[in-house]
């Protein structure tokens, strides 16, 4: 019996029969060292998948109906919780709605700062993938660096926003706090660690021949598949599709930096692997012009700053600490609907709010990027051997409680 | 009188505790020595892996010799774990693998000199006794996952079953081609017949045997049978309390009675004798011979910051393609060099 993947069919799932002795069925999660917060039901023939099926929803926390039930202001902090490895990147595409909508903009430095802390977070983002994709090769030093280095972005985002993790740093209007005048130094000094550093990983892991051997030519996701299904983020790159919200939307600030869309043609995992490495090489490189070119300027927009008496306004001048203006607890979101599109480390993520004239929002859809690259389990996996599930799953680099929501 | 026969007793005691009988499979290179070896190795392996990735490893117990006890403290709390036998388990030999594999793992070291005249049970053929009692234990191994009746031990025993074919073909063909070298299957001689180390003897040999080591011990890159990522814990998975510790002192022990063996047949084994420790009980002469093997393990568990896992069919394919034609090069070089008269 032969697995194959004619024209997007996936026949094993046909052939795999209810109680045919010649299928090995193994329920993969949630309780295993490698699943992460989900199932996968994996159809094994001799030692050759047949089939995947993920299952997912263990980490599901409604958090589209959440939203709905509260001011929309309460909604970053609520959906950051998504994706908190990754957490400007995935309430920017929120904040870009509904500036859409309250039809405010963003004063240029504020635009700045969303692309800093957007490229540290994706950094830090791709640094988790790569320490995930390790150990799941049993490659601990590859988990305990990536983990260990990620600590530099996550402090280096502290220094910029008060938090470690749950950021909340872009609100409709600008950014909520000022860049920290010993910023640059710290920053300059954070990039020229990863550079050294991603030669240290370029050895002991993508060059290694062992971690190619495990990854060369497996999983390879073919272009034409990857549009099919409509992959997004270094998944689609690696097989060829330059794709990338950030140039095909050209938010925030980006439209004015000079940036690379890293992109390989083989699909395999090591592609995979690849272009995230040259992703935060690409970042730095970003993080660095925004440093330089950062104009002068406010970071909240005049339409809100004005809201508030001039003591505090004076205040936030001074301290570049933004206080929120009383209207933010009541902001009325007008009729009308607004969608935007952001990209995260995992890939694009897609937001579409209708309001309806009150507090709260009428409707809050969410796309996540995991939730359009989890099909991948199910075309890439069969026809492979068991011991690939761990190899693709990693360099796939799929995150369960975004994908559910 | 009766002190006369206290002290009769104890230098009767004393007799029977230093002989090579008593003394080798409980003392050195045996039991005590292999326990010491286990829990040292571990906190060896993750020291050095914590060197590597930027962390500081055990530390906490024994706060002041680094965490050495960290082992001692981790077998202590698994000897007081609830053993549970699952319902679904074929409860015999669920029980009796592991302990069989225990004493499969033991054993060897009956056979195993670790000094000029200094073994238990002298044969002709100690090095293949030794390859076989140590091959035995993937059958437990194999018995472990069966009984375990769960998906994933039975995945692990399959594992464990390719792999035990794979590397026991090139680990005997290797020593094989030792014992055509020296022309003799008994270790002892075996090391007198080394005028220089066999690993500059026959280069070939050394390295398949090597490979077939880490393999047979289950060590990074070749951790295939456990494959935490795939089938959690392999034939393992079942087991809890201080049946889960055995089985995993288990690949240490092997590692430890192989790299004996490797030590003998290609590092010259315990020479340079020294030889006042010699005339003082002759069981310490080897020290020489345990810092050799003790220093091969360290290079071994060392690999682990280094490699991930090799994939099953990958490895298989490495054993049966790569290194079993290796070996049998090694065995023809080794027959050459005996027709040339080198050793």
């Amino acid at each position: 019996m032969s697995t194959s993947s004619e024209n997007g069919v996936v026949y094993s799932r046909l052939i795999a029969k209810e109680g045919d002795e010649s299928i090995y069925e193994l329920f993969i999660g949630p309780q295993h060292p490698s699943s992460g917060h989900m199932r996968f039901i994996v159809r094994l023939e001799g030692d050759i998948i047949v089939s995947v099926d993920p299952d997912i929803g263990y980490v599901h926390r409604t958090m589209e109906k959440l939203a709905e039930g509260r001011e929309v202001i309460k909604a970053i902090p609520l959906l950051e919780r998504m994706t908190i490895i990754d957490s400007h990147n995935v309430t920017l595409g929120l904040v870009l709605a509904l500036e859409k909508l309250l039809d405010v903009e963003a004063p240029p430095r504020a635009q700045y700062l969303r692309v800093l802390l957007s490229e540290i977070n994706r950094i830090s983002s791709h640094l988790y993938g790569l320490g995930i994709a390790g150990i799941m090769l049993n490659h601990s030093t590859m988990f305990m660096w990536a983990f260990g280095d990620r600590e530099v972005w996550i402090q280096l985002a502290e220094d910029l926003t008060g938090a470690r993790l749950t950021h909340t740093y872009s609100v409709p209007g600008g950014v909520r706090r000022d860049m920290p005048q010993a910023f640059p130094e710290r920053a300059e000094k954070a990039i020229r660690y990863m550079e050294r550093r991603l030669k240290d990983y370029m050895e002991i892991f993508l060059d290694n021949p062992q971690v190619r051997s495990r990854y060369e030519g497996v999983g390879v996701l073919k272009k034409s598949e990857a549009s099919r299904l409509g992959i997004v983020g270094p998944n689609l790159r690696a097989s060829g599709v330059k794709y990338d919200a950030r140039l095909a939307e050209g938010y925030a600030a980006y439209p004015d930096l000079e940036f690379e869309i890293p992109m390989r043609e083989d699909g395999d995992c090591l592609a995979r692997m690849q272009v995230r490495v040259e992703e935060i090489r690409q970042s730095m490189s970003l993080i660095r012009q925004v440093i330089k070119k950062l104009p002068q300027g406010p970071i909240f927009a005049e339409k809100y700053t004005r809201l508030l008496p001039p003591a505090i306004r004076q205040q936030v001048a001074q301290t570049g600490q933004v206080k929120f203006p009383g209207i933010f607890a009541s902001l009325k979101l007008p009729e009308g609907d607004a969608v935007s599109r952001v990209e995260m480390g995992h890939g694009e993520i897609f937001y579409h709010v209708t309001g309806a004239g009150s507090t709260k929002p009428y409707r809050l859809r969410v796309v996540t990027p995991s939730f359009r690259n989890v099909i991948l389990f199910r075309y890439l996996m069969p026809g492979h051997r068991f011991m690939d599930f761990p190899a693709i799953y990693g360099s796939l680099d799929y995150f369960p409680p975004e994908g559910d929501r | 009188m009766r002190v006369m026969n206290i002290e009769g007793i104890i230098t009767w005691l004393l007799k029977i505790v230093l002989s090579p009988q008593v003394f080798a499979p409980i003392v050195f290179p045996g039991l005590l020595t292999a326990l010491m070896v286990l829990l040292i190795i571990i906190w060896a392996e993750r020291k050095i892996a914590a060197r590597v990735q930027m962390r500081v490893g055990p530390l906490y117990v024994t706060r002041r010799l680094g965490g050495v006890l960290q082992m001692l403290a981790d077998g202590a709390r698994y000897m007081f774990q609830e053993f549970i036998i699952p319902d679904s388990a074929d409860k015999t030999p669920f029980v009796v693998a592991p302990v069989m594999a225990l004493t499969l793992a033991i054993v060897p070291f009956a056979f195993i000199p670790s000094a000029p005249g200094f073994v238990p049970i002298k044969s002709q053929y100690s090095l293949p006794a030794v390859l076989a009692l140590i091959s035995t234990i993937p059958l437990s191994v194999m018995l472990m996952g069966w009984a375990s009746n769960n998906k994933f031990a039975i995945q692990g025993a399959v594992r464990e079953a390719f792999m035990g074919l794979a590397y026991e073909a090139v680990v005997f063909l290797s020593a094989l081609a030792m014992g055509l070298l020296y022309g003799t299957l008994d270790l002892e001689e075996a090391v007198t017949k080394q005028w220089l180390p066999g690993l500059l003897l026959n280069p070939i040999a050394a390295f398949t045997f090597f490979v077939g080591m880490v393999m047979s011990a289950g060590k990074l890159p070749f951790d295939i049978v456990e494959g935490e990522q795939e089938i959690v814990a392999g034939p393992y998975v079942e087991y809890s309390g201080i049946i889960f510790g055995i089985g995993m002192g288990l690949a240490y022990l092997k590692l430890y009675s192989l790299t004996l063996i490797y030590s003998i047949l290609f590092l010259s084994g315990w020479n340079p004798v020294i030889t006042p420790l010699y005339s003082i009980y002759p069981g310490l002469a080897g020290i020489f011979l345990f810092i050799k093997s003790f220093l091969l393990m360290l290079f071994i568990v060392f690999l682990r910051a280094v490699y991930g896992r090799y994939r099953l069919d990958q490895a298989l394919r490495a054993g049966w393609r790569v290194y079993l034609p290796l070996s049998l090069i090694a065995v023809l070089l080794s027959i050459f060099l005996r027709v040339v008269n080198i050793v």
